[in-house]
């Protein structure tokens, strides 16, 4: 085949270009530390990438709901405990008055007392956390009990999805422990100490534990709850893992891969240049005197 | 025999020579000039003495009388041509295509943190929050942004999606336009070289251009080149007139020939050649001399034009398509949750404007402006968030009746829109670099043949230039031989 200096020069630059052209692809993946830049670069890892990407915002979604459930669950436990403390305290107080050799003015001073714990219990009942009252049901915004002592409970569960398609209860059933009978109960009580009432005052006793089974048994769900709630969490952090690893090993490049390719390439540019520069260099004129 | 042979034979030696340097010269001189083809003078010894006619004298033998210049000849292979210019429509086809969908990659800029799947994502998660807290007026208002960000994003994606796929249909017109100014050029090579050719000469410079016209016409659409003689006068080794026409993918004339230039017509009306100019349809058809074919039968830039035109809709169409779903979908589960005033919900997406759903897409302008209009709750109580997760439900679930087809979620839709396109990039972007291999091999067998190489010009320089010296000695040794006749010859005892 006849060589000529135009066919030498064309496949020089041919050569120059395309390794300059592996070269940049080299530099971007290093420069973005992405295997792909463009889907046509490598469609599967692009489709790959959008649905991990799609998984990864989910699970740290699913993460940040986990926590909301945790304040939800953390702030009611704290209040069932105050209140079970409270409920106690009450059911000492029926003890002690219960006791015969007290008087009319020794249960008055009793009744003072258990209308500051009733009140405290109003209190309890009605904890707002971040603007949300949370023993009132899914009607976070409305006070579950007034002023005055009126209940109005809502006892819709608050439902909080977890995990793709779980939901997990939040909040503690306000109907099975803040209820109409646990304050007629101590309402009966007051009045009792005022009427100086014994036989109701010792009825008090048993209802009291009533009310503090029911306190402790809405407790122990709300725990069992919180238990599932720390799997779930944990799942989610596995998870977690899986999805960015999945994510890293799907479109990351392999750093000491690329890098050996890119000197490897740079080895190749750099005799295709020197290559370049003795054939495109001498003529016959360089010889003719 | 004359006296003065040895000179008339020594300069005609000279000025053949001379021709040959000067040649030379020319290719030298066009070394680098693009299309170009290496000229040679083919050299021809002149007619003998004596001739063969009746009253020729008797000696025996004949005599060499010189040189003389036969013709000037330009070195190149019309099939390797050929082979070029049907590798030269591929390549345009390929990288008229890689061309327009890597712009459409780069425009739908996936995978990335700013491409439409991640603006989805983001507004996924608003919606997450929303269904936690769906009493905070604040995750209302990120709901309302991120849908309206959804909105934009989808608005972008057609307005630029549009404007490209009209640059593409002006583009065609203009590839059109421009093979029809070939055409002509080509046209009026061709009466040139008429008049040329029918003086016995050869136009070489003129079929270099001409060829390198031809050339760039068969990057819009594979063409089939023939060639006739000009005139009953012109030599055997002149190109003649070209005559061009359209064929398909595999080099074959369609069943009733589109003739783009005719040389023969003219030659036989006593008319110069006649162009077809071409006319193209939005639709790919192609009517050209009356005859109205199907472009996308025959490969090149202009098919690739049109095909990539036809990907712009299709994409469009696709987001059309996902946009007025996904819209629909939320509109009718927001219809069915209670906002913070306890009715039901409103639309909260709405098309606004006459274009597509992508183009026209916007979030209630109420809903903007009244964050707790968002239908969160499906009971009406402010601490109820199932609607919206109801809601953040409908990116990921195959959707009911399957508007998508094949079981696909709005999400799972765009991804397989994505991966389309790039594995029809990739295509195109892998066949970019096979044709142009193949180009450039063809391209260099052509060189090999046509290209002019320095050394070997410079070596001819030397060989003519060596001839020229000589010629001039011989005839200075003629000169001295008449010398010997006119001055010393007849003194005998002077």
């Amino acid at each position: 085949m006849r060589v000529t200096q135009g066919m030498l020069s064309n496949n020089m630059m041919q050569h120059i270009s395309s390794s300059n052209a592996k070269l940049s692809t080299y530099m971007n993946q290093l420069s973005t530390g992405k295997k792909i830049n463009l889907p046509s670069d490598d469609p599967i890892i692009a489709m790959n990438g959008m649905n991990y990407r799609s998984q990864l915002t989910q699970i740290e979604q699913f993460q940040r709901n986990t926590n909301e459930v945790h304040t939800w669950m953390d702030n009611s436990d704290a209040a069932l405990n105050q209140a079970t403390q409270s409920m106690q305290k009450l059911r000492e107080l029926a003890v002690q008055a219960s006791n015969d050799t007290y008087g009319a003015d020794e249960r008055q001073n009793i009744k003072e007392e258990a209308e500051e714990i009733k009140a405290h219990l109003i209190d309890i009942a009605n904890t707002n956390v971040g603007g949300k009252y949370i023993f009132n049901g899914t009607n976070t915004n409305a006070l579950p009990i007034d002023e005055d002592g009126n209940l109005s409970l809502t006892n819709d569960p608050v439902m909080i999805e977890v995990s793709g398609g779980t939901k997990l209860q939040a909040n503690v059933d306000p109907e099975s422990v803040f209820n109409e009978e646990l304050f007629n109960d101590i309402d009966s009580f007051i009045d009792a100490l005022g009427g100086n009432d014994q036989a109701t005052i010792e009825q008090s006793v048993e209802s009291m534990d009533e009310n503090i089974t029911n306190t402790i048994n809405a407790r122990a769900d709300l725990g069992a709850r919180m238990n599932r709630l720390e799997l779930i969490e944990n799942r989610l952090s596995e998870q977690e893992i899986v999805a960015t690893k999945t994510m890293s090993e799907n479109e990351d490049i392999n750093y000491a891969e690329v890098i050996t390719q890119l000197i490897t390439q740079e080895s190749v540019h750099r005799a295709a240049l020197s290559a370049g520069s003795r054939i495109i260099q001498p003529t016959l004129m360089d010889f003719l005197r | 025999m004359s006296t003065f042979h040895g000179l008339e034979m020594a300069r005609q030696a000279l000025s053949t020579q001379q021709s040959a340097l000067y040649t030379t010269g020319h290719n030298i001189a066009n070394a680098n000039t693009e299309g170009y083809s290496r000229q040679r003078v083919n050299f021809e010894t002149a007619s003998p003495y004596p001739a063969a006619s009746r009253n020729h004298p008797e000696i025996p033998g004949q005599m060499g009388t010189g040189v003389q210049v036969g013709s000037v000849q330009r070195i190149r292979n019309e099939f390797l041509d050929n082979q070029y210019r049907a590798e030269n429509s591929n390549t345009g086809y390929w990288e008229t295509k890689a061309n327009a969908l890597g712009r459409m990659e780069r425009l739908m800029n996936e995978p990335s943190e700013n491409g439409l799947s991640s603006t989805m994502d983001q507004f996924w998660q608003s919606l997450q929050d929303l269904s936690v807290t769906p009493e905070n007026a604040g995750a209302r208002s990120v709901v309302a942004q991120r849908g309206l960000a959804v909105a934009e994003n989808f608005n972008y994606l057609s307005e630029s999606l549009t404007s490209i796929h009209s640059d593409l249909q002006n583009q065609m017109d203009v590839k059109v336009q421009e093979a029809n100014i070939l055409l002509h050029q080509i046209n009026s090579i061709n009466e040139q070289v008429k008049q040329i050719e029918s003086h016995g000469n050869v136009a070489n410079d003129l079929y270099d251009k001409r060829d390198r016209l031809i050339d760039d016409l068969s990057n819009s659409f594979n063409i089939k080149v023939s060639y006739s003689k000009s005139s009953s006068s012109s030599l055997d080794i002149a190109d003649g007139l070209a005559t061009i026409e359209l064929v398909n993918d595999n080099g074959k004339s369609f069943r009733e020939p589109v003739i783009l230039l005719d040389g023969n017509l003219g030659l036989e009306a006593g008319e110069g050649s006649k162009v077809n100019e071409l006319a193209v349809s939005e639709s790919g058809k192609v009517t050209a001399g009356g005859q109205t074919i199907d472009i996308m039968e025959s490969k090149g830039s202009l098919k690739g034009l049109i095909e990539s035109s036809n990907m712009y809709t299709e994409m469009l169409t696709g987001l059309d398509d996902m946009a007025s779903v996904f819209a629909e979908a939320f509109n009718s589960v927001h219809s069915e949750g209670y906002n913070l005033e306890g009715n039901n919900g409103l639309q909260f997406f709405e098309f606004t404007g006459d274009a597509g759903a992508a183009g026209s897409i916007t979030v209630s302008l109420d809903l903007i402006n009244n964050p707790e209009k968002i239908a969160a709750s499906t009971d009406g109580n402010a601490g109820n968030g199932d609607n919206a997760t109801a809601l953040a439900d409908i990116f990921n679930k195959a959707l009911e009746n399957d508007p998508l087809g094949n079981d696909n979620s709005v999400n799972g839709f765009y991804q397989s829109l994505i991966g389309e396109l790039g594995v029809n990039a990739q295509e195109a972007n892998r066949m970019v670099d096979n044709t142009n291999i193949l180009k450039n091999q063809v391209v260099n067998q052509r060189m090999s043949v046509s290209a002019v190489s320095l050394d070997e010009e410079m070596s001819n320089m030397i060989k003519f230039q060596h001839a020229y010296n000589a010629a001039a000695r011989s005839m200075t040794q003629t000169d001295e031989l008449l010398d010997t006749i006119i001055n010393n010859m007849g003194l005998v005892g002077r």
